[in-house]
């Protein structure tokens, strides 16, 4: 939930990135979002575009990369995806903190996070002269 | 003859970052519970269903602990001030923290409800989150624990239907048990539905009605 407010903090970011570089154009963010925050992509990237319409980077593309998620076993040291619930009455399977080699809690190490990885942007033009060798 | 070489007016730069959007009320949250920890207090963040009981469980357990304790209870709720109101019946610092449009609680609104209260006095702080299964597990408080309420007369698929709320729980009260039957509601299997989560989530099923229960969630809180 809340996909809106973080379209806005990527928005906002992405203004004051720009606000110091010679930024002509932003092609694209790149955000990366982990398989256990709860940020849903499509959601996101509609609230994006909604957001940058009308603004000097409405048209710049969402990429959107998907972390899946990473845990630890303190119990039995094991590391690698959770595991995973699934069932008739589930529209996909759950990830859970359950270890999926001894079944104790695990804690998690990847895939919590949602984060801006980069911003590709093209640079105002100023025409260098190079001399030829 | 000098040759002129011009950039591309397309110079394209990618630029990589590494800024997570989630830092911000996360930073709060870490700030709150220093905060706490310096004075020793344990907040525990109450969240559940709107009617799942958060409010008649908290004023339990705060009439059983009041005289060993001292307690504070934050209270958020949009527009109203009546779970704040039933609660200070019990003469115990209130603050009601009112959201407005606001479906969770967040670190900065406790961040400014501590500074309400004089942590020096207190060892608990309940603060009561939004009746509200799906925002507030998003949004840390900076509590010691979350202990998560959902009540047999919600249904059976509770758990399955939330499983982020339950995932980030460190204790999970089963409420109004003594209405499970006539619910048609297994008690034990929301209790397994929860270990299926999260293995060492404490389940304590209880009925703030009846008593049942409530010495086991008050042995859970002062052992946080």
């Amino acid at each position: 939930m809340h996909e809106l407010s973080i379209a806005s903090a990527v928005v906002e970011s992405v203004l004051e990135f720009v606000s110091v570089r010679p930024v002509r154009k932003v092609l694209a963010v790149r955000l990366a979002i982990g398989e256990l925050s709860h940020i849903e992509a499509d959601q996101l990237r509609f609230c994006y575009m909604a957001i940058t319409e009308q603004t000097p980077i409405q048209d710049s593309a969402l990429e959107i990369d998907r972390v899946e998620a990473v845990v630890r076993c303190e119990k039995c040291l094991y590391r690698g995806r959770p595991k995973y619930w699934e069932e008739a009455l589930l529209v996909g399977a759950i990830p859970t903190l359950q270890c999926p080699d001894c079944g104790a809690t695990v804690e998690v190490i990847e895939g919590n996070d949602c984060a801006i990885k980069s911003i590709r942007f093209a640079i105002e033009d100023d025409g260098l002269t190079v001399p030829a060798a | 003859m000098i040759q002129t070489i011009e950039a591309s007016p397309d110079e394209i730069y990618d630029i990589e970052l590494e800024h997570s959007l989630l830092e911000a009320n996360a930073e709060l949250a870490k700030e709150n519970r220093a905060l706490l920890d310096r004075h020793g207090v344990t907040a525990i963040d109450v969240m559940g269903a709107i009617g799942s009981g958060k409010t008649t469980l908290i004023t339990r357990l705060v009439e059983r602990l009041k005289d060993r304790l001292g307690i504070a209870v934050f209270n958020g709720d949009a527009t109203t001030s009546t779970d704040a109101d039933l609660i200070a019946n019990q003469s115990v610092p209130v603050v009601q923290i009112a959201t407005v449009n606001g479906c969770h609680l967040d670190a900065n609104l406790v961040g400014k409800a501590l500074r309400k209260v004089n942590l020096e006095k207190l060892r608990l702080i309940f603060i009561e989150n939004i009746g509200n299964l799906i925002c507030p597990a998003e949004f840390p408080l900076g509590s010691k624990a979350r202990a998560v309420v959902v009540s047999v007369t919600e249904g059976p698929y509770m758990v399955r239907k939330h499983p982020h709320m339950f995932l980030g729980a460190q204790l999970v009260v089963v409420n109004k048990i003594d209405l499970a039957e006539a619910m048609g509601v297994s008690v034990a299997e929301l209790a397994q539905d929860v270990h299926k989560l999260k293995p060492d989530i404490t389940v304590i099923p209880t009925s703030c009605k009846t008593g049942d229960g409530l010495d086991d969630v008050t042995a859970a809180l002062l052992a946080v």
